[in-house]
């Protein structure tokens, strides 16, 4: 039984690997056709993300939201829908968090954790709104989520940019005033970026790992995701698992964005949570994970190496930046390369099913 | 003879589907090929037409031995198959569906006149009217039938195979099709229609072959013959009679009441349905799949909506109730297709097997992890399933396996009532006895159960009471030692009780 087990996660393993090694390769590719020195260029990535203490830790940090994000998609996925909102819950969780710790009067460590909850709530509200849309208009979910990502970002952009905007500083930025330094995720080691918000995520994967695993509610969702009629057939209730699913996933996200303006940006600013592209990270990490909570820790870790690695591959090098993006986006193309397929699996297995009587 | 198929042998593995089965088509004629399910039939068909290569024997065409490997060879020697799922891309339009593999061509592709033109010369040379530039998605299924029948013409075929072609059908529809057949067959064309329906045979078919076990039992000119004697050639055997105590009814247990699904095209599914399945009694339902069983049961177990009626399970009304509210009145549910409804496939052993269990086995909502291993396997053990272990995905077992385990699952459930459909479809015999055997049990120990079969030996062996379903009603309710097979499959062919 348990080498059985072994074979199934070995087998499960083989395809990121994979996918890991022949994006290394074509980024090779791509590093000589610029014509840079691929060892060289390797090894400053290696550097950039892992070569010290406070660049481990800065990937660490990198890390966090793509974390966030991914497990909420992994919930999601696991569920049996698309979620493709993370942007849009991130964005009004930061938002809604920056907002609370600035108003919210009472001892630091109250608006802190009330700013964090806050923040939960945007992104789960913002995501349920899809949901009840799904449920109500049959609107699709794919669509829904992908385009509240545009009203999310729009608004909060227009909400620092006027009523909310900071006034204080010289610079004319669209962005909230700065949160009181008591209010702060504390920082982990002193002088290095990463803060508490690292822990708060992988207590989240591991939660959510044991969630899925041993509770009857975490069973019921993945049998939902596994198939949807045997679920309803024996008595799951659909509606509402799906709606509280929605609300977990967007919560996710908006933990993300809360956690990215609490221990790291100290403020709303417009962009700051969409152009890293976070959202868009955690649901590659969740794909080359295959759904798994403690896996998507992982890849997110993976794909920020990647990010942070890239980073110092332009510091040192005159190789570009995007040169991880290459990477990155060759990792998901092989990723996906397997979804595709086994879906044509499935769909020539539906078609060998006999039409004849 | 057009066509000659001679001593066809078709096994997979120990089974033998074929055994020496002869079959001749003359040229214009119309031949009916009958049998329960499992008989046989769709694996001569498939080999007629390419789909698989018999285990001996052979096939001759005008003479020539043929052999076929793919559909391909088979429309090249003039054979065509009409499914009984229509295989038609809902979003062209006709004359597209009809011309799809040998398209007219120009130029510059695909010669969009030319197909029009060519249906529209196809349609008038054999009388079956379609309008070439409407999208199949908005033709009646009567009207997608024409279709299918027009690109097998146009592919060439002078055979032309029919499998149920009725089935989904209006009976106005019906009609014009057997019209429509008449006519292609006094034109020189030849049929070979595959159906239960032995009323529209009787009215069509010129020979009638009936296979039962995978051989001919006979074969019969249909001006000297009736519908019994073919019910009787279908089914023809000896029953082994199980012993069955005496039935001890209790209250009802599940009453039903005028239950009406509506259909796609004003044919409803389920029409009016009342019964009642009391404590201690095994209520079988018979009929011809696709009569309105399998709606009659999604909307017993809630997985459907009816349009109207009333379902009461043990003295509650659960019409439209969610089905986790009928399960815990009381309700356990084999259902009749295990991998759509009953399993999901990438999940484990274990995970399937504590599906409707697990709100029963939980501790401040967490699953009781080592009971659940517990219990399950108890059941592997005891139904023999055979599975590599409990973490093995149910994708791995066999479908007789994974039946086993459903069975085990549901009848764990201990519910006041049960629905057993098509309880034992493939299974092996032992398994089926001992079903049978836990079934009986259930409705000694004073359980009421809806038995749901395509199987009419399954129906009779544990039935205290049979309704037979056609076109959605229930056309007959006879108590099981009065019934008799050729009886029920004259109800069930849409016959008329004697």
């Amino acid at each position: 039984m348990n080498i059985s087990k072994l074979k199934n996660g070995i087998g499960a393993l083989v395809q990121p690997v994979v996918a890991i090694l022949l994006g290394l390769l074509i980024g090779a590719i791509a590093i000589a056709i610029v014509g840079g020195d691929i060892s060289q260029t390797y090894a400053e990535m290696w550097k950039g993300a892992f070569g010290s203490f406070y660049f481990f830790t800065n990937t660490l940090s990198r890390a966090t939201p793509i974390i966030l994000v991914g497990l909420g998609t992994t919930l999601a996925f696991r569920a049996g829908f698309f979620n493709l909102g993370a942007e849009g819950q991130m964005i009004l969780g930061g938002l809604c968090a920056a907002i609370t710790a600035l108003y919210l009067p009472g001892p630091g460590w109250v608006k802190m954790i009330a700013a964090l909850i806050s923040g939960i709530v945007a992104g789960g509200i913002w995501s349920a709104f899809a949901g009840w849309m799904d449920a109500k208009f049959r609107m699709n979910l794919l669509i829904t989520t992908l385009l509240l990502n545009y009203i999310a970002s729009l608004f909060a952009g227009y909400l620092v940019a006027y009523p909310l905007k900071d006034n204080t500083g010289s610079a004319a930025m669209a962005q909230t005033k700065m949160i009181d330094h008591s209010a702060w995720l504390p920082k982990l080691f002193h002088g290095m970026s990463l803060h508490a918000g690292f822990l708060i995520a992988v207590v989240g994967a591991v939660l959510l790992f044991l969630y899925m695993r041993f509770t009857v509610s975490g069973y019921e969702v993945r049998m939902l995701g596994s198939n949807p009629l045997f679920a309803a057939y024996g008595g799951v209730q659909r509606g509402k698992l799906m709606l509280y699913s929605m609300i977990a996933s967007g919560g996710f996200a908006g933990l993300a964005g809360a956690v990215e303006v609490l221990g790291t940006q100290y403020r709303y600013l417009d962009g700051s949570l969409s152009t890293p592209g976070y959202a868009w990270s955690g649901i590659m990490a969740t794909l080359l994970a295959g759904s798994h909570p403690l896996g998507t820790v992982a890849s997110s870790l993976l794909l920020a190496a990647l990010q942070t690695g890239g980073m110092g591959v332009e510091r040192n090098t005159e190789v570009p930046l995007e040169i991880a993006s290459v990477i990155q986006a060759t990792l998901i193309l092989f990723v996906s390369a397997k979804i595709s397929y086994s879906f044509i699996k499935r769909k020539k297995a539906r078609a060998q099913d006999g039409s004849v009587v | 003879m057009l066509l000659n198929m001679e001593n066809i042998s078709k096994s997979y593995g120990p089974v033998k589907a074929n055994s020496d089965i002869n079959f001749t088509l003359g040229k214009g004629e119309i031949h009916a090929l009958v049998g329960e399910n499992g008989a046989g039939k769709t694996t001569l068909m498939r080999i007629l037409y390419g789909m698989e290569k018999p285990t001996s024997g052979s096939i001759l065409v005008n003479g020539k031995p043929q052999s076929f490997s793919t559909p391909a060879d088979a429309i090249k020697s003039g054979i065509g198959m009409v499914h009984q799922h229509f295989m038609l891309f809902p979003s062209f339009t006709v004359a597209e569906n009809i011309v799809i593999g040998q398209e007219p061509g120009k130029w510059n592709g695909f010669d969009r006149k030319a197909a029009v033109a060519a249906v529209e010369e196809l349609s008038r040379q054999y009388g079956m009217p379609v309008d070439p530039n409407q999208k199949v998605e908005s033709c009646s299924l009567g009207v997608q039938q024409r279709v299918e029948i027009l690109k097998v013409l146009y592919q060439g075929a002078d055979i032309i195979i029919l499998d149920e072609p009725t089935g989904v059908l209006t009976p106005l529809e019906v009609k014009e099709l057997l019209v429509a057949i008449k006519r292609l067959a006094s034109q020189g064309k030849s049929f070979i229609l595959i159906s239960h329906k032995l009323q529209e045979i009787m009215e069509v078919a010129d020979r009638i072959t009936v296979l039962r076990d995978g051989r001919v039992t006979g074969v019969v000119d249909a001006k000297h013959t009736d519908i019994e004697q073919i019910s009787r050639l279908m089914v023809g055997r000896d029953l082994a009679q199980m012993q069955r105590s005496t039935p001890k009814l209790g209250a009802p247990v599940l009453e039903v009441k005028g239950l009406t699904m509506p259909g796609d095209r004003g044919k409803p599914l389920v029409d009016g349905a009342t019964f009642k399945v009391h404590a201690g009694e095994i209520v079988g339902v018979a009929g011809i799949s696709g009569n309105g069983q399998s709606e009659l049961i999604g909307a017993i177990a809630g997985l459907q909506a009816a349009s109207s009626g009333q379902v009461t399970l043990t003295g509650q009304d659960v019409t439209g109730a969610p089905v986790r509210k009928i399960r815990e009145l009381g309700l356990a549910h084999i259902p009749e297709d295990r991998y759509q409804w009953g399993a999901a496939k990438d999940a484990t052993v274990v995970e399937n097997g504590v599906m409707g269990h697990a709100r029963r086995q939980q501790r401040f909502g967490l699953m009781r992890g080592r009971s659940i291993r517990k219990m399950v396997e108890g059941w592997v053990k005891r139904f023999e399933v055979k599975t590599g272990s409990l973490d093995t995905k149910v994708q791995f077992l066999s479908g007789g396996n994974l039946q086993k385990l459903i069975a085990a699952r549901e009848l764990a459930q201990g519910t006041p009532f049960l629905i057993a459909a098509e309880p034992t479809r493939g299974v092996d015999v032992g398994a089926m006895e001992m079903i049978h055997g836990e079934l009986l049990k259930r409705r000694d120990e004073q359980g009421a159960i809806l038995l749901v079969s395509s199987e009419l030996t399954e129906i009779l062996k544990l039935s205290d009471r049979i309704l037979v379903m056609n076109e959605g009603r229930i056309v007959g309710e006879l108590p099981s030692d009065e019934a008799t097979e050729e009886q029920i499959s004259l109800l069930m062919a849409g016959g008329k009780r004697q």
